[in-house]
């Protein structure tokens, strides 16, 4: 009976948004798609939360997509600031024990939504109206519908101080292994973002992922006995703001936080490429139907160009809707792919590929780097 | 005060001497622990240092042993002087009061202890320890445990342990104190007899009277850390160097008046208007006529009877009224109420109850005592 | 009509009455069950933490699918054998091993003469000084601290500045194995000073003064009298560091720039980077299983009254 009271709430729930979406396509890209002529619109929680990455993230989260949504929808948003990886588990055993999860977005890279959405924890968002005007980069690839809706995209780049390299910018990942820089290099503690561009620098082919990843472990045996640091986003902004490292292999964003900052630091992606992702945003199974509801609409308004602009601006990272302004100290970075040309020296490998892999990956690099 | 023992050498003796301390003095913070404390003893003898809690006895003899440095003076030992000399290289055996036995070692490890340290030839330590265990009676107990002996078994062990490498020297910190007064008496006994076997010099720390008079060849008495004697044990007892040490030892009645005569040593006094004759007694100056003094007595150098009659040898005659009779086994400790002496109670000892009359409270008795047994001191 | 019954108190009638009910509730006759009801929150206790158990060995047995990142149905060996056979692991477990025991050793070596200088000292200001700098550091955390050791060893921390005014180009003395031991020593030292005092404290010190008249100098006296006599406590402290140490997070994740990992940092890998529950049960699992049979051997050599349990002090 309650199964029938469910389905019945399920099927009312997507003649709305269907129409919402006709709605929100007469209004242009209007604020929220969500028009106040519609009564019915399910109870409003006092809040939601979102889970998200600290420091500039979240701050820059705040400023473009939950502040104007409780501007709009008069619902609070919290920000919870557990790292993605430990919010895994819990939302996971959440689900398996068919408790109400934590949270209700998990603002986290594509890479892990994707582990959740195979693993079935997460829900479709297809049907979010705001889609329809996003680009091709919002779709994740190798799963159906849109278990996950990728937001952005980023590039792991190398960024560097000046003074470290007065020849000039670096131009190779091979630069790295200049023994000037012994102690002074730092990496993802997991080696993310340097798997790819250290195939091709190890001579290896990127086809060959993940088959023959021989290349990548050599050069990454040659990268270890430079003695690099090995960390997470907010140790590369630190370690480059407290002199600790000359260069790194991090998101743009962390570094373009260290220069926020005031310290001189620059990037480029090296010829032999730089690891191209994204980030995306999910909602986990289990909530309540009028939660999920607003949930939904959180990342509706998250797709929208204004809520883009302002978030993206923060990051300073490329959106999943055209027609975005690039920040200004951004315009023709490398960090921030536009066009063509842009994408064509950055390396992007199936998201399935990676999920598949990427634990191996993670021991491989570890057994290397812990040696 | 009359720290410098009467009769003894200076100078001369010190080389010879075993232990020699001179005008040693221990300050801590404000407390005077000794004071300018002198004294030789010779070779192989048995001293004791008597006197009552907290007059400086532990300190003295931390200072012969080497853990306390002395404020002022210098202590000899064999002759030397031990200043810059560390605890562990001199050549002192030492009894704690709690014994400080080795709890991780067993009775014959615990003697081992100071050969092994000493480095003695590991092939005779053995046979050494086994012969020193024999010495304090405990041959055969030498693997066991600490807490596998009776007190004073453990006593032993520690005698044992302070002697095994014949020492020039043995210092004993009233090791008995702990002991049940049989087990003490035999303890006393033992340690004499070991010392007369071995000839080690010894100094002892007591404050039981019996103990000091039982074992020593001779006495220190000290009190507020001064040394107020130093004599053989019976000159220490029959003829005290000051109204201190006549109190301190022995069961003592102090008469006290002032002066009325004085001729040579022969002394009298006026006790609540009686005269009463005495001796002059200790090395201090003699008290002047008309100043105030005390007469000390022992309670077994008064006569008692039930009257007068017998006492016609005596100096010193007085009747009085039996205020209490304590039976003490071996003898009756009577105290007598003496109204001729302005009221003054006396201690009297009675022995052999036997042949004896007993008196009981309320019954009148004559007292009676010989001049030369009661000492007069300057107040 | 009953006088004797003003003079009695109300607050005694309060009491009898309670008694009454307490003796309908518990009847004398039960007394005897007493103590084993007072047991049974440490058994509860226990029983929570047997149940944890069987939970986490029935996930060491089953491995990860990443297709699905379900865990496995059925129960398989795997990850025993990847544990024991890869070597990122032998590698973190012998880094983890070899490093408490260093840990360890140091740390008893700095906290005995510590704790003897806290017992023996006959300055109660030195003492007072002593045991505050000791207690100061168990106000802040583990993690504080060691984000002001990134402070103090920094490139452009306080100690390379020094060298800096004395013409020596900044070295790098965090991030490295080392720091991660020297950051685990002085996370373990008021530990272990803290269980020393009370052993030190039961040593008589007339027992050293014993030794020296009897020809010890102060390295024989400590050699054979203060250093057996400390068993208890050195053992206890021993256990105490080691196991803290072992299964530490905190000081490898911070002070170790990422390379110096200790077995917990790899279990926290397998549960939350690679959400390899199997695998991270399988490492779990095979720490208490280290940690269990140490500490029983520990036991066993030294007898279980080294920590002052039991009567006799073997
Ligand atoms: N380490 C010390 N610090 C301060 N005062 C001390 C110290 N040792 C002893 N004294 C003081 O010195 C005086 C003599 O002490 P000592 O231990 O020599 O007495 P003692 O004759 O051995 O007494 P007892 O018969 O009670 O053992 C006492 O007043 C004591 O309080
Ligand atoms: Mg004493």
């Amino acid at each position: 009976m309650s199964n029938q009271k469910f389905l019945s709430a399920q099927i009312k729930r997507r003649t709305l948004l269907k129409s919402m979406a006709a709605a929100g396509a007469a209004a242009g890209a209007s604020t929220l798609g969500l028009n106040r002529a519609f009564a019915q619109e399910p109870e409003k929680p006092a809040e939601i939360i979102v889970r998200a990455w600290g420091g500039s993230w979240v701050d820059a989260l705040k400023a473009g997509v939950s502040d104007s949504f409780t501007k709009a929808t008069g619902i609070a948003v919290r920000h919870d600031l557990t790292e993605d990886n430990e919010i895994q588990p819990k939302v996971w055993a959440a689900v398996a024990q068919k408790r109400v999860p934590p949270i209700h977005i998990n603002w986290d890279t594509t890479t892990n939504a994707t582990k959740s959405a195979l693993r079935g924890v997460t829900e479709d968002l297809s049907d979010l109206p705001n889609l329809k005007n996003t680009t091709d980069l919002s779709k994740p690839v190798g799963l159906d519908g849109y278990p996950i809706v990728n937001t952005y995209g980023y590039v792991y780049v190398l960024a560097f101080r000046p003074e470290a390299f007065p020849n000039g910018a670096p131009k190779s990942w091979n630069d790295l292994l200049d023994p000037k820089l012994k102690g002074r290099i730092a990496l993802y503690n997991d080696g993310i973002g340097f798997h790819f561009p250290a195939q091709v620098a190890g001579g290896g082919k990127l086809e060959d992922i993940p088959a023959n990843m021989q290349p990548a472990w050599d050069f990454i045996t040659k990268i270890k006995a430079q003695q690099p640091l090995l960390g997470e986003d907010p140790d590369f902004t630190t370690w480059f703001q407290r002199g600790e490292i000359d260069a790194a292999c991090t998101i743009s964003t962390n570094a373009r936080e260290a220069k926020k900052n005031g310290i001189n630091i620059d990037w480029v992606v090296p010829e032999e490429g730089a690891k191209f992702d994204t980030d995306g945003l999910w909602i986990p199974k289990g909530l309540p139907e009028n939660e999920l509801y607003w949930a939904k609409q959180y990342i509706n308004h998250a797709l929208t160009k204004e809520a883009q602009q302002v978030w993206l601006d923060g990051l300073g990272l490329p959106g999943v809707v055209p027609g975005l302004t690039p920040p200004a100290d951004l315009v023709g970075d490398p960090s921030y792919p536009t066009t063509e040309e842009d994408f064509k020296h950055l390396i992007r490998i199936s998201t399935k590929v990676q999920v598949e892999n990427e634990s191996q990956w993670f021991a491989k690099f570890k057994e290397i780097m812990q040696g | 005060m009359s720290a410098a023992p009467a009769g003894v050498p200076q100078q001369e003796t010190a080389a010879a001497a075993a232990v020699s301390v001179k005008r040693v003095s221990k300050v801590f913070g404000d407390v005077h622990a000794v004071r300018e404390a002198s004294f030789d003893l010779p070779k192989g003898r048995f001293l004791t240092i008597l006197g009552p809690s907290g007059s400086g006895k532990t300190t003295l003899l931390r200072m012969i042993a080497g853990f306390d440095a002395p404020t002022e003076g210098d202590i000899y030992i064999g002759g030397q002087p031990v200043k810059a000399v560390p605890p562990h290289k001199r050549a002192i055996g030492m009894v704690f009061q709690k014994l400080a036995l080795f709890p991780h070692m067993t009775a014959a490890e615990n003697v081992a202890f100071p050969l092994k340290m000493r480095r003695h030839d590991a092939r005779t330590i053995p046979e050494k320890v086994e012969r020193y265990l024999e010495l304090v009676r405990l041959g055969g107990y030498g693997k066991r445990r600490i807490d596998e002996l009776s007190g004073g078994q453990q006593q032993r062990v520690a005698i044992a342990r302070a002697l095994v490498f014949e020492p020039d020297l043995l210092l004993l910190d009233e090791p008995l104190a702990a002991l049940d007064r049989k087990l003490r008496e035999e303890m006393q006994l033992e340690f004499r007899r070991i010392q007369k076997e071995l000839g080690v010099t010894t100094i002892n720390v007591t404050h039981d009277q019996r103990e000091a008079l039982v074992v020593s060849d001779e006495i220190v008495v000290m009190d507020g850390g001064e040394i107020q004697q130093m004599a053989q044990p019976v000159h220490t007892y029959r003829t005290p160097a000051n109204a201190f040490v006549a109190n301190f030892i022995g069961v003592t009645n102090f008469l006290e008046g002032s002066v009325v005569e004085t001729s040579n040593e022969a002394i009298a006094l006026s006790v609540g208007g009686m005269r009463v004759k005495g001796v002059a007694g200790g090395t201090a100056k003699v008290p002047a006529q008309g100043e105030l003094a005390a007469g000390a007595l022992r309670a077994e150098q008064i006569r008692i009877a039930p009257t007068v009659q017998g006492f016609s040898g005596l100096a010193n005659v007085v009747s009085g009224e039996v205020r209490d009779a304590i039976f003490e086994g071996e003898r009756i400790v009577y105290e007598v109420v003496v109204p001729e002496l302005g009221g003054a109670v006396l201690r009297v000892f009675d022995h052999d109850a036997e042949s004896h009359q007993q008196f009981g409270p309320g019954d009148s008795v004559a007292l009676g005592w010989n001049a030369k047994d009661m000492y007069i001191f300057k107040k | 009509m009953r006088p004797s019954r003003a003079a009695y108190p109300i607050r005694w009638r309060v009491m009898d009455i309670l008694e009454q009910v307490a003796g309908k509730l518990w009847p004398r006759s039960f007394s005897a069950g007493l103590p084993y009801l007072m047991l049974l929150p440490a058994l509860l206790l226990v029983g929570v933490l047997v149940w944890g158990l069987v939970e986490i060995g029935d996930s060491s047995l089953r491995t990860l699918d990443t297709s699905t990142f379900l865990m496995s149905e059925n129960y398989t060996l795997a990850n025993y054998q990847r544990a024991l056979s890869e070597r990122f692991f032998t590698t973190v477990a012998g880094r983890s091993l070899m490093g408490s025991l260093i840990v360890t050793v140091v740390t008893l070596i700095f906290a005995f003469p510590y704790s003897y200088l806290m017992v023996r000292t006959q300055s109660s200001a030195l003492r007072k000084f002593l045991l505050v700098a000791l207690f100061l550091p168990f106000f802040i955390g583990q993690v504080v601290r060691a984000y002001g050791w990134l402070i103090i060893l920094g490139n452009q921390g306080m100690v390379n500045e020094a060298l800096g005014l004395v013409g020596v180009t900044p070295i790098r003395l965090l991030y490295n194995y080392p720091a991660v031991l020297f950051g685990l020593v002085q996370y373990m030292l008021p530990f272990a000073v803290l269980m020393l005092a009370p052993a030190m404290t039961a040593i008589p010190a007339e027992l050293e003064s014993a030794a020296s008249s009897l020809g010890a100098n102060w390295i024989s006296s400590f050699r054979h009298i203060v250093l057996p006599l400390s068993k208890p406590g050195l053992v206890g402290a021993g256990l105490v560091v080691f196991t803290l140490s072992l299964t530490d997070f905190a000081i490898p994740a911070i002070l170790g720039g990422g390379s110096q990992d200790f077995i917990a940092n790899a279990i926290y890998d397998q549960f939350f980077r690679t959400s390899d529950q199997g695998m991270g049960a399988t490492l779990s699992l095979l720490l208490v299983a280290v940690g269990s049979i140490l500490v029983g051997l520990v036991f066993m050599v030294f007898g279980a009254g080294t920590l002052a349990m039991g009567g006799d002090r073997k």
